[in-house]
């Protein structure tokens, strides 16, 4: 089902830990060279940062071609739908075509044109099957094959080309299924965390036979995104999606649903940090562990609104003493262990990939630090101007 | 083998006396080729099939073959990266509760209270890095532990927050926030160099950036010629302070924070000229120069994200100016396709010749 090869991609993870162990100084330079004979891989890669450029600029081409055959042809409403669904096969085409011929792998180009046919695919379904319903309040239950289509292309993509973000998106596109099967929002959330967890065991079930592959990351990534998707449905504070009301300690939440289903979830909101970080640290999972972590401090800046409390100006400062408090207990009992090695865990740093996001993080955090208030230039000409095109002819200067 | 890796070798050594018996069966079986199947594909061969393979030909020694079959398998298993975003975190946490605190109770705790609180935690904070930080060095010298930046970091927005604070109640400078911020980005340098840590000095860089005028918060606002010119100002001083300063050796790992900052606030205020309705070419002119630069810099010295300053920055002005000119829909759309798939070939072009590694 991969459109890889697998040896091409072990091939690829060999060489990228062979550059971050010459980097380390865990292998020599002349080592290095003769290895890296023996880790050529046929596949075209690029750095993250054309990556990312590439990508924009796809997305910008196709959308604007699209576009203009729409000014240009002026199809009618469902014509367009069609060739909506038309455009989303093209360009899933093309991205596997990419991927075959030119063998793009993380290049940008082929990931844009997969990301564009899910795109099309959905909007060409709804403007094809449902234009005359676009603005109804109640939804048509028969509505839901768009999102499922949705998650269902975004699965394929997944499996076909590994894009983590593409199982992100069928996550994302499972939220809107049950809102099209029923109007109770507990059961909307119960169905999407049922979803989530089908999708759990699967991913647990086939992980295991990658444990010591290049698959592994993959899976790991995904489970994460599946723990988290877990504790979003069911922590009712987070998913109303009230963050103002959250910090302010409303308790919206608890007026909207039954007090059994409620307080269920409250109780679920304190069970399932621990169960995750415990899985994370028996498998040594970094993505899993990661996600435990996070849970755990939405847990404990949810728990006051879920409980109708109010929050107190200090609670931040109490968090921070206890997540730095928490960091500096685990760092000093890590590296009293033997070697600075405890049950298999340690604090020192054995990547050079850790030491870039360092230095990058800690460049970025930085300059987004809060800072005083900064002066006002004085000008002396100020003025207000520089629009073009004013509503109704209107000029850009006063 | 350097002597770092050797410390590794010798904490790998440490543990594998402290695997538990099923970790040692799990090894066991992953050398003697019982591990877990991987994929099914002809030529496949995992990372550790890999190594043992280059021990056998001798190209790795068993030593090293032992610590990268541990390393391939995590073992030991580093929690470097989350740690220190764990810490991260708590000083943010506690200097924003702080922050909201004092804004919210400072009436009722009285000046001398919250003054005294936070000059404890300032005291408390650089008497702790004044005592434990290393000697002075003009190269990357590292922390002394791993909490030691965290602290300084904790220290230095403390102190910021101080400031604010002495500057709302008493108004001793008479609302001149300038004088603060200039003073507050000259102590952050010299933290930011005494102690080595890029924290700070990205610190020293904002609240420098501040004190001319360029708040992100102001930015979008008034496009006007008084912030463009404080743009180019503080772009050429920080710029020429960066360069001189490695050129001395004088911290030189921290060049690429200062071009970094120096190359979005130069192409943002280039762009914001690019954008003016009038008296525009100049700045046109000035984008293009600094877009070949910065495309000349990232090829030459292989740091992509200054080609990609290039192509976005570039791509923004040259579209701005299109776009000024045709209001027409299908020529914008057209434009859009014809210069997308144009930018798309330039960089596959670039990428097959410079950017096969990040």
């Amino acid at each position: 089902m991969r459109l890889y090869s697998v040896s091409s991609e072990e091939t690829l993870r060999a060489r990228k830990l062979l550059t971050d162990w010459v980097g380390e100084g865990f292998l020599s330079k002349a080592q290095y060279q003769l290895l890296e004979q023996e880790t050529v891989s046929e596949l075209r890669t690029t750095n993250i940062f054309l990556r990312l450029v590439l990508f924009l600029f796809t997305l910008i081409s196709v959308g604007a071609a699209a576009g203009l055959f729409y000014v240009v042809a002026r199809p009618s409403e469902q014509t367009a739908g069609v060739f909506l669904l038309i455009f989303a096969a093209v360009c899933y085409a093309v991205a596997e075509a990419a991927v075959s011929q030119a063998r793009l792998y993380r290049y940008g180009i082929e990931e844009a044109l997969a990301v564009c046919s899910v795109v099309f695919l959905c909007v060409g379904m709804q403007v094809t099957f449902f234009s005359t319903r676009f603005y109804s309040p109640k939804p048509d239950a028969a509505e839901c094959v768009v999102p499922a289509a949705g998650v269902v292309l975004s699965l394929w993509i997944w499996r076909r080309l590994g894009y983590s973000y593409a199982f992100l998106a069928a996550m994302i596109f499972v939220v809107f299924v049950p809102g099209y099967w029923t109007s109770s929002l507990a059961a909307q959330h119960l169905i999407a965390a049922v979803f989530y967890a089908i999708g759990l065991a699967g991913v647990i079930a086939v992980r295991s036979r990658h444990r010591f592959d290049y698959l592994d990351e993959t899976y790991s990534l995904v489970e994460a995104f599946l723990w988290l998707g877990i504790y979003l449905t069911i922590n009712l504070q987070l998913s109303s999606l009230n963050l103002h009301g959250l910090w302010w300690g409303s308790t919206r939440a608890a007026s909207e649903f039954a007090r059994p289903f409620y307080w269920t979830t409250w109780v679920l909101i304190w069970c399932l940090p621990p169960i995750v970080l415990v899985r994370g640290i028996r498998q040594k999972d970094r993505f899993v562990m990661a996600v435990g972590a996070i849970m755990a401090v939405l847990t404990l800046v949810s728990d006051k609104p879920y409980l109708g409390w109010k929050r107190h100006t200090w609670d931040p400062m109490l968090l921070g003493i206890l997540l730095t408090g928490a960091a500096v207990f685990l760092r000093r009992w890590l590296a009293r262990g033997p070697g600075g090695i405890r049950h298999g865990f340690t604090a020192a740093r054995l990547s050079g990939k850790d030491k870039n996001w360092m230095s990058v993080g800690s460049t970025v955090a930085g300059l987004l630090s809060p800072q005083p208030p900064a002066p006002q230039p004085r000008s002396p000409d100020f003025r207000f101007g520089g629009g073009q095109t004013g509503g109704g002819g209107a000029g850009g200067d006063f | 083998m350097t002597r770092r890796s050797d410390i590794a070798l010798r904490a790998t050594c440490a543990t594998r006396h402290n695997y538990s018996h099923f970790s040692a069966w799990r090894a066991w079986r992953m050398y003697h080729g019982h591990g877990v199947p991987g994929p099914k594909d002809e030529g496949f061969m995992t990372m550790l099939t890999r190594l043992e393979r280059w021990k056998a030909q001798g190209t790795i020694s068993p030593e090293q073959h032992a610590y990268l079959s541990g390393l391939s398998r995590g073992e030991p298993f580093s929690l470097f990266l989350e740690l220190n975003v764990l810490l991260y975190a708590g000083v943010l946490a506690f200097v924003a509760g702080l922050g909201w605190t004092v804004t919210t109770w400072s009436q009722q705790l009285g000046d001398v209270l919250v003054l005294s609180v936070l000059s404890t935690i300032l005291a408390a904070n650089f008497w702790y890095c004044f005592s434990r930080g290393p000697a002075w060095s003009p190269i990357e010298t590292p922390a002394p532990n791993p909490i030691f930046d965290y602290v300084l970091y904790l220290g230095s927005l403390v102190w910021s927050l101080e400031l604010a604070y002495i500057e709302n109640r008493f108004h001793v400078l008479s609302g001149q926030w300038d004088l603060y911020l200039l003073a507050t980005a000259v102590f952050y340098f010299f933290l930011a160099y005494r102690f080595d840590n890029r924290f700070v000095l990205s610190l020293a860089l904002s609240s420098l950036a501040g004190w001319f005028g360029l708040t992100i918060s102001h930015w979008p606002a008034h496009q006007d010629a008084a912030y463009r010119e404080y743009a180019l100002l503080y772009c050429v001083l920080v710029g020429a302070g960066g360069a001189v300063l490695q050129r001395l050796g004088m911290k030189p790992h921290f060049f690429g924070t200062y071009l970094n900052v120096v190359a979005n606030i130069l192409f943002w205020a280039l762009l914001s000229g690019v954008f003016n309705p009038q008296g525009y070419g100049v700045w046109c002119l000035a984008l293009f120069i600094a877009c070949c630069a910065s495309l000349a810099w990232g090829l030459a010295r292989r740091q992509f994200a200054f080609v990609v300053y290039a192509a976005v920055y570039g791509y923004v002005g040259v579209s701005s100016l299109f776009l000024r000119s045709f209001t027409d829909e299908t020529a914008v759309l057209f434009y859009f396709v014809v210069s997308g798939v144009a930018m798309l070939v330039v960089l596959v072009q670039i990428g097959r010749r410079f950017g096969r590694k990040a």
